[in-house]
């Protein structure tokens, strides 16, 4: 595998994080990462949908003329999301109802619509699927980290609603519940970002 | 009448579609620097979440489900919006200028607020009445005006503010968010559908 | 003009190929997705028959029925879905499930808008319990609720209708009906509790049929009465029958008419009163 490759996928993962860097796709992440298995899930998702249109996209890039470009990526885009909101119906029915609405609604999510026309409509398939791939990494591990500390503070738990549940300061503890309500998404997330930059700036990412 | 006025009360207050269901984050925090184009986003997303719901509603009604073709929702509603917004560019910028000078420039972005999709899907999902779903359109997007304009008159206070390094920029306009999002919890419990 | 032609080929070529692709995945998952819902709702079913494995739908005055069947085949009961009658606050949905020898296993509200604290009694497992076990004819039995009078004779009514018609339609069981022919010619007197109070009515049967019903004495509110007088004795008359419909917006009144003329005949058929 060249350099060039590598790059794509790392750039995605740090340098342009999604969510701590770009700061993009803040619906889903503010919204379903009360439970680190719904941050999980929707990360999958949205890195699953990404990957796919990326490739699509940019195989594509020669014929789609310019005029109707973006009305042509997000009927892509949406296809996919429909693939995978049918997919989770079907074999992750618990992940679809905690989910809800927030799976379709990955069709808007910027991250995607962003990847397509600055990335994908413009280089190589092999590229825009390490892009793909990067970008998705970097997304679903932002959602991960956010769903855990508030998973781990508002719940008192970690893999709450999967079989390996585990209270992480034994049953006794009372969870901060804010944390996991919406105001404490916000507090959270505000928090992490700012620890990121500070953490940017000492290792002298720009 | 009940369950309309319910409705208002529960999507502008209660359930605000900013600070406590997540929708329309993006502008949401893009556009919530200066009061004035706050307001500007505000008018535009009336406008056209009013207008999304209402066509959306009759596509699916009237189109969709006659069809048997449920299951290309999403296509659809993305499609019917994006139209719908170019739609409604086209034809401010050819009868009224001015308008479309205050809110032209709001419209693209409004295709990719998550609030518009999800104020479409939402109302098919609870199985809305017309009536019922263009009132929940208008009554989800004054939800989302008033938490864009009150963060707005914050955020035009918090430019004389002195922050810490680490927290400018979207760190503090969250962790703010989040202050409003608790004020806003004291609605909760006070009407549901 | 080619470029037009150029673009809305794209989008129509794109469009196409979304809409093929969703329909491929659309029939491989609809039937999975079908068989989830079925394994979830015979879970709910299983609360009521623990051997549920397989239910054929019925349809039966409107309202949808599910046969349940173990998984020999052999019928365990049915269950009624989403049945609607009208409350005290306005329209009940519930679901009732009957055993194969048309006795009641319970029933579930679905929704309702009955006064909170007082006619959602309802649904509470305890009001519940009470018509467990019993068939059509004993659902008189069970006390009606005082304050929630109207709440509780309203779904008492709706149950007895709807277990003795699913156990006739489903179950082959007979309805239990009153003979008439049986009864001597002449004038009887009867009384039956209506919603408010006794209703005395008075019955001419003559060549071994019902030939004419009388209101003599009631006490039920007047606007709710009148869809009961003279409806409920004509549909007697017409039907030459005890087992008629009553829901007719009185269903209180209604059954206490019906109530009234049976305890006339019953005496009748003793040798009483002329």
């Amino acid at each position: 595998m060249s350099n060039i490759y590598l790059q794509d996928i790392s750039r995605g993962i740090i340098k342009e994080n999604p969510v701590f860097r770009l700061v993009l796709g803040m619906c889903p992440t503010l919204a379903i990462t009360a439970l680190f298995r719904n941050g999980l899930g929707m990360g999958l998702s949205a890195a699953a949908v990404l990957i796919c249109s990326n490739v699509v996209i940019s195989s594509l890039r020669r014929f789609i003329p310019d005029r109707v470009r973006i009305p042509c990526y997000i009927v892509v885009i949406a296809t996919f999301v429909t693939i995978i909101d049918m997919i989770l119906k079907a074999f992750q029915p618990a992940l679809y109802e905690a989910l809800g609405v927030f799976i379709p609604l990955i069709v808007v999510n910027c991250i995607i619509l962003g990847r397509a026309e600055a990335f994908a409509g413009k280089k190589p398939v092999l590229r825009s699927l390490f892009d793909g791939i990067g970008i998705g990494i970097g997304f679903t591990l932002s959602l991960v980290i956010l769903s855990a500390v508030r998973e781990i503070i508002g719940s008192g738990t970690i893999l709450q609603e999967t079989p390996y549940v585990a209270h992480v300061f034994g049953t006794a503890f009372e969870p901060m519940a804010v944390i996991a309500q919406p105001a404490g998404a916000f507090i959270v997330l505000g928090l992490l970002l700012a620890l990121a930059n500070v953490i940017f700036k000492r290792l002298n990412v720009n | 009448m009940e369950k309309l006025l319910s409705i208002i009360f529960i999507y502008i207050l209660v359930d605000n579609f900013v600070l406590q269901r997540f929708f329309g984050i993006c502008p949401f925090l893009g556009v919530s620097r200066k009061m004035e184009t706050a307001m500007g986003m505000s008018m535009a997303v009336v406008f056209v979440m009013a207008l999304a719901t209402l066509v959306t509603w009759l596509f699916y009604t009237h189109v969709l489900v006659p069809l048997r073709l449920e299951y290309l929702q999403i296509v659809a509603f993305i499609l019917v919006i994006a139209s719908l917004v170019q739609l409604v560019e086209t034809v401010l910028r050819k009868i009224s200028p001015t308008l479309y000078q205050g809110l032209g420039i709001f419209l693209p972005l409004i295709t990719t607020n998550c609030a518009v999709l999800a104020v479409a899907l939402l109302a098919v999902q609870n199985e809305f009445t017309l009536v019922e779903a263009v009132v929940f359109g208008i009554a989800a997007s004054i939800g989302f005006s008033i938490a864009l304009i009150i963060m707005a008159g914050i955020r035009e206070r918090l430019e004389l503010a002195k922050v810490p390094g680490a927290l400018q920029g979207t760190a503090v306009t969250l962790i703010t968010a989040g202050i409003l999002s608790l004020a806003f919890m004291g609605f909760r419990g006070m009407l549901s559908l | 003009m080619r470029n037009i032609l150029r673009l809305s080929l794209t989008l129509a070529v794109v469009g196409l190929v979304s809409a093929a692709l969703l329909t491929v995945v659309n029939n491989w998952t609809a039937p999975i997705i079908a068989e989830r819902q079925l394994q979830d709702y015979l879970r709910s079913v299983r609360e009521f028959f623990p051997g549920a494995e397989q239910t054929r739908q019925e349809e039966l005055e409107g309202a949808l029925f599910d046969l349940i069947y173990d998984g020999a085949g052999n019928l365990l009961g049915v269950i009624g879905k989403n049945i609607e009658y009208k409350g005290y606050g306005g329209p009940v949905k519930y679901n009732l499930a009957v055993d194969k020898e048309g006795k009641i296993v319970g029933y579930r509200i679905v929704s309702h808008s009955e006064t909170p604290g007082i006619g959602d009694i309802i649904t509470r497992p305890e009001y519940q319990g009470k018509f467990t076990g019993k068939g059509p004819a004993e659902i008189d039995g069970v006390d009606t609720q005082s304050g929630a009078t109207v709440s509780t004779s309203a779904i008492k009514g709706s149950i007895k209708r709807v277990t003795a018609a699913a156990g006739a339609a489903f179950l082959g069981m007979e309805e239990e009906r009153f003979d008439i022919s049986a009864v001597p010619d002449g004038i009887y007197q009867g009384t039956g509790k209506g919603l408010l109070g006794d209703i005395v009515v008075e019955v001419t049967v003559s060549g071994g049929k019902i030939a004419g019903i009388t209101v003599l004495e009631q006490s039920e509110t007047p606007t709710f009465f009148v869809n009961a007088y003279p409806a409920i004795p004509d549909l007697i008359v017409a039907e030459q029958k005890l087992e008629v419909d009553t829901r007719t917006g009185a269903t209180g009144s209604a059954e206490g008419i019906v109530k009234a003329v049976r305890d006339a005949l019953e005496k009748a058929l003793a040798g009483g009163e002329k």
